[in-house]
C-alpha cells in the first residue's frame, strides 16, 4: 500500500502547554482510518497541524509523498485534500448548488488569469460536477434552496458534498456524527463505508467511540497530546493506556 | 398630472440614488469579506475624479475613456490601499488574533489615515478650491422631455450605473472570482478549506469596488462641475447610510437604500432650503438605527 499522509513527530506548543507532542503516522492509500480521544487530547491541534492551519512548533507533515509543512490552508486544500467541519461552514447564503460549485471550483483551480472568467469548458465542467454531487447526497431537489434554509443533517450533507466536489485523495471529516441521533449516525456510517469503497482515503476525528469503532480500519488514540494507541479497533477497545485515558469507560 | 417641478426632481434624485447606489456596492462588497468600514472610499471617489480630470487637461479622450480612466484610476487606488491599510493587519494568523476585534478594527484607523494622506495630498497638490473643467466635458446639456428638462448626465448615469449594477449581478453570480468573493462573504475560513485564495478575493474585492466608487466620482465631478479634494466626504457619508439601511452586507439592500436617499433627498429641497438636504439621510440613519438595527430589509436578505 502507497501511504499518502504520512506525520513525522509532530509537536505543537502553545506557550507551557504540549497541545500535540511528538505524534508520527501513516496513512495508507484508501484507508478508513480513525483518530480519536477524549474531549482536550488534541484532535482538533493534530487536525489543524494537518490541514494546514496552524504550523507546527516542529515536526512534518507529508502528503502524497511531499511535504506540505508551512503550505497556506487553500495550497493544501488544492494537492487534494478536503475536510468537513464540526460547528458547520456551509455558505448560508448561497443556494446549495453554488457551495458545491465552490468546491467544484477550487477542484478545477482558477489562475490569476482566468478569475474573471474560466472558460466554457470549465463552467460546464464545475456545473456537472456539482449535478454528480448534488445526487450523490441526495439535495437535487434542494438544489436551488439557500443553504441556510436545510435542515441540520442536510447541511452536514452539504458540507460533504462540497468537500467531495472538489475531487480530493484524502477526505477529513471533523466529528461527523456531533448532533445526530443513532439511525441517522447509522445511515451516515454507511454513506462514509460506502464513499471509502470507491477508494477514497478518509480520516474520521471523532470524540465518540460508537461510529468509528464500526467502520474504522485503523485507529490512533490520542490523550495529553501523545500518541497511546495506534491499532486495529479490535485491539484499541482491548488496550488500557486506552481504557484509563476514557476514565476506564468504554464509552 | 404630477407638478412638473417634482418630476424634474424625482430625475436628479434618480441620478444622485444611483451615484450613492455605484459607491454603496464598494462599501457593501468590502464590508461582506472583511466585516470592516473602509474609511478610505471617499478619497477612492475623489482619486476617480481627479484621474478623469487630469486626463482631460492631458489629452482630451472621448468621455468613455475618460470615465474608463477613472475606474482604473480607482481599481488601482483601491488595490494600494489594501495592500497599505488592510493586509498588514491580516499577516498574524494564529488563533488569537483572528478572534480579536482589535485586530480586525484596527483597519479602521489605518484606512482612515489612508483617507487623510491622500486628501491631504491632493490639497497640496491641487488646492483645495474647485477645478476648472473644459465645459466640453460637462454632462449638464439641458434636454426637453414634454414639461421637464433633465441633463444629457441624467441619461448617462443611469446607464453607466445599470450597466455597472448588470455586470456586477453577472460577476457575483456566473465567474470563478464573484464565487469566490461571495464565498469568503459567506465563511471565509469554509472558503479558504474550498481552496480559496481568500487574500487575492479580498483585492480583487477592493479592486471591484474602488472601480466603481471612483466612476461615481468623476460622474459626479462632470456632472456638478464640481472637482475638488474633500468632494468624496459628504458621498461617502451618504453611501455609508445606503450600507446601513441595507443591512451592511447586502448589494440589493445597499441599492434600494440608495435611491430611497437620493429621491428623499431631491424631494426635499421642495420643502425645505436645500443647504438642509443632507439631513435626510442622517435622519434616515438615525431611523434605521433605532428601528431596523438589522437594516430596512432585515437579515434575510441574500448577502451580497
Amino acid at each position: 500500500m502507497t501511504t499518502i499522509l504520512e506525520l513525522d513527530s509532530l509537536t505543537r506548543v502553545f506557550g507551557g502547554l504540549r497541545a500535540v507532542d511528538d505524534v508520527s503516522t501513516k496513512v495508507s492509500e484508501g484507508e478508513l482510518f480513525g483518530l480519536i480521544g477524549p474531549n482536550g487530547a488534541g484532535k482538533t491541534t493534530l487536525f489543524n497541524l494537518i490541514s494546514g492551519f496552524t504550523p507546527p512548533s516542529s515536526g512534518d507533515v507529508r502528503f502524497k509523498g511531499e511535504s506540505i509543512t508551512g503550505l497556506p490552508v487553500h495550497k493544501i486544500a488544492h494537492r487534494g485534500m478536503s475536510r468537513t467541519f464540526q460547528n458547520l461552514r456551509v455558505f448560508p447564503n448561497m443556494t446549495v448548488f453554488d457551495n458545491i460549485s465552490v468546491g467544484a471550483l477550487g477542484m478545477i483551480g482558477v489562475s490569476p488569469f482566468s478569475a474573471l472568467w474560466g472558460g466554457r469548458a470549465k463552467a460546464r465542467e464545475i456545473s456537472e460536477r456539482s449535478w454528480e454531487m448534488l445526487e450523490k447526497v441526495g439535495l437535487k431537489e434542494h438544489a436551488d434552496d439557500l443553504a441556510a434554509n436545510l435542515s441540520y443533517g442536510k447541511r452536514k450533507y452539504l458540507e460533504i458534498a462540497r468537500a467531495l466536489a472538489m475531487k480530493p485523495d484524502l477526505l477529513i471529516l471533523d466529528e461527523p456524527a456531533a448532533g445526530m441521533n443513532d439511525s441517522e449516525t447509522a445511515e451516515l456510517a454507511q454513506f462514509i463505508t460506502d464513499l471509502n469503497k470507491t477508494g477514497l482515503t478518509i480520516m474520521l476525528v471523532e470524540h465518540d467511540m460508537g461510529l468509528v469503532m464500526g467502520i474504522c480500519q485503523r485507529l490512533v488514540v490520542l490523550a495529553s497530546g501523545r500518541k497511546i494507541a495506534d491499532d486495529v479497533p479490535a485491539k484499541v477497545r482491548q488496550d488500557p493506556a486506552v481504557l484509563e485515558a476514557y476514565l476506564g469507560g468504554d464509552d | 398630472m404630477f407638478d412638473p417641478y417634482i418630476l424634474q426632481q424625482l430625475a436628479i434624485g434618480v441620478s444622485l440614488g444611483m451615484i450613492y447606489a455605484l459607491m454603496a456596492i464598494g462599501f457593501t462588497l468590502i464590508f461582506g469579506v472583511l466585516n470592516v468600514v473602509n474609511f478610505a472610499h471617499g478619497e477612492v471617489y475623489t482619486i476617480g475624479a481627479f484621474a478623469g480630470l487630469m486626463a482631460i487637461t492631458a489629452f482630451a479622450p472621448p468621455l468613455l475613456v475618460v470615465l474608463f480612466i477613472a475606474l482604473a484610476a480607482g481599481a488601482f487606488a483601491g488595490f494600494g490601499l489594501e495592500r497599505l491599510a488592510f493586509r498588514p493587519f491580516r499577516r498574524f494568523s494564529d488563533e488569537a488574533s483572528l478572534k480579536s476585534r482589535a485586530m480586525r478594527e484596527a483597519t479602521l484607523m489605518s484606512s482612515l489615515a489612508m483617507s487623510i494622506i491622500a486628501r491631504e495630498a491632493m490639497e497640496l497638490i491641487f488646492g483645495s478650491q474647485f477645478q476648472s473643467i473644459d465645459l466640453a466635458y460637462l454632462i449638464n446639456k439641458p434636454i426637453e422631455i414634454g414639461p421637464i428638462t433633465i441633463v444629457n448626465g441624467d441619461l448617462i448615469i443611469l446607464a453607466i450605473t445599470l450597466i455597472m449594477l448588470g455586470g456586477l449581478q453577472w460577476l457575483l453570480k456566473k465567474s470563478p472570482i464573484g464565487m469566490s468573493i461571495r464565498a469568503v462573504s459567506n465563511n471565509a475560513l469554509g472558503a479558504k478549506y474550498c481552496g480559496i485564495n481568500t487574500d487575492r478575493t479580498i483585492i480583487f474585492t477592493f479592486i471591484i469596488g474602488s472601480g466603481m466608487g471612483a466612476l461615481a466620482g468623476i460622474l459626479v465631478g462632470l456632472y456638478y462641475g464640481a472637482i475638488f479634494p474633500a468632494m468624496g466626504f459628504t458621498p461617502g457619508i451618504k453611501a455609508f447610510v445606503a450600507m446601513v439601511m441595507g443591512g451592511l452586507s447586502s448589494i440589493p439592500g445597499a441599492v434600494v437604500s440608495a435611491m430611497i436617499l437620493g429621491l428623499a433627498e431631491s424631494i426635499s429641497t421642495s420643502f425645505m432650503p436645500s443647504v438642509w438636504s443632507d439631513m435626510v439621510a442622517y435622519a434616515f440613519l438615525l431611523a434605521t438605527l433605532i428601528f431596523f438595527p438589522q437594516g430596512l430589509f432585515g437579515a434575510r436578505r441574500e448577502r451580497v
